[in-house]
């Protein structure tokens, strides 16, 4: 199928997201499941098939999906039902919808994109666990047990690790 | 009238400390969590009140432990029973919330415990994590139950609160993002609104126009 003229094509909205934890970096295609699973499972295979969701770039931990205009609203519901990818939990949180790629580039162009900045130490002690220091952030501080098996992540602040 | 998240559970109970989920939650545009086990206070703007969440226990210890609580200012919460048990909890002063009633029996909150809840001023509470998290059946009973429970709501006009009881800050929720979701189970703006300073309503309830002296 050729393409077609601008005046026959379907119009699209584009809504950028970002993949939370922090520093998380997923895969276009298991986050492309994540949506259609989700938009399938709240709407139904009908709607879903109007939506028409598709992730078609990723810059960082911003992702950008795709929708048929007039979708946005169940396409950010369905969204905010994603727990997980690929076993992996997360959470997006929509940053901005538009009706251009690259507006939404020039977006996250102005966002800062949070990068990793040196904790003072890479271990920390947490209720009498050792815990290595993943990412920090400004006052966030993410941290995964130390050890073999059963490694939890654990969300905290600067000031958490401070009081201890 | 602040935009409050009626439970939210941080360390230990979840993964999150209760400073990074009131950091999270100012991101959100919240102005207030109530946690569950920790001290009320403040954190990064964000007020956070004590939660206290009663479940499993007879009327009569329901009710000797609401006494105990009652000069510590926190938001009393008790897990759904069947009918007799939510019709008493209704009338037990001191109760704030019922919760859990989307896996109580299908009769456990009808009109007369509706009523109950709007003379007394105890909210129901709308859980919001089967919407978020459950798929199949369960997600479909719940916004069965919650749409049911706001026909009743409409009617006598009892206080509804809405909570996300999340365990880990991937599983709060954006203001924007629980107006939509509630958008399933057929709640407008107003609602919404009203939902989201319920706990205000519950803790300061008015003053009645005329007092019996």
């Amino acid at each position: 199928m050729g393409t077609r003229p601008p005046t026959l094509r379907e119009k699209r909205r584009y809504i950028l997201v970002s993949v939370e934890p922090s520093g998380t970096i997923i895969d276009r295609k298991d986050l492309y499941y994540a949506v259609c699973d989700a938009t399938t499972s709240l709407w139904g295979d009908v709607t879903a098939a109007v939506i028409m969701p598709a992730v078609i770039a990723s810059e960082g931990h911003y992702m950008i999906i795709r929708c048929r205009r007039g979708t946005e609203r169940e396409l950010s519901i369905a969204l905010s039902t994603i727990t997980c990818c690929r076993d992996n939990p997360i959470a997006l949180r929509i940053v901005a919808a538009s009706g251009t790629i690259e507006t939404l580039r020039e977006k996250i162009r102005i966002l800062k994109t949070p990068d990793r900045e040196l904790a003072s130490s890479p271990e920390c002690m947490f209720g009498e666990k050792l815990f290595q220091i993943d990412y920090c952030y400004g006052q966030k501080v993410d941290a995964i047990e130390k050890g073999f098996k059963n490694t939890n992540r654990l969300f905290l602040t600067k000031e958490d690790l401070e009081k201890l | 009238m602040k935009i409050t998240d009626a439970c939210v559970y941080p360390y230990p109970c979840g993964d999150s400390s209760v400073r990074r989920m009131a950091l999270e939650a100012k991101s959100l545009g919240f102005d207030r969590l109530v946690t569950a086990g920790i001290s009320s206070g403040e954190f990064y703007g964000i007020e956070v009140s004590n939660g206290i969440l009663i479940r499993d226990t007879m009327v009569k210890d329901l009710i000797s432990r609401v006494r105990q609580e009652k000069n510590s200012k926190a938001v009393i919460s008790v897990q759904a029973g069947d009918n007799g048990f939510n019709r008493a909890v209704m009338g037990v002063k001191g109760v704030h919330i019922l919760r859990g009633i989307q896996s109580a029996d299908k009769a456990a909150f009808d009109h007369v415990a509706a009523k109950m809840a709007a003379d007394n001023c105890v909210a129901v509470d709308i859980d919001l994590s089967p919407l978020i998290s459950g798929r199949g059946i369960m997600r479909q009973r719940a916004i069965h139950r919650y749409r049911d429970i706001l026909v009743l709501e409409r009617r006598f006009e009892f206080p509804i609160t809405l909570s996300s009881h999340a365990r880990s800050i991937l599983e709060m929720r954006a203001v924007r993002e629980i107006s939509g979701l509630c958008s399933l189970i057929d709640m407008d703006t107003p609602d919404v609104e009203r939902a989201f300073i319920g706990v205000d309503t519950i803790i300061t309830p008015p003053n009645p126009a005329v007092r019996v002296i």
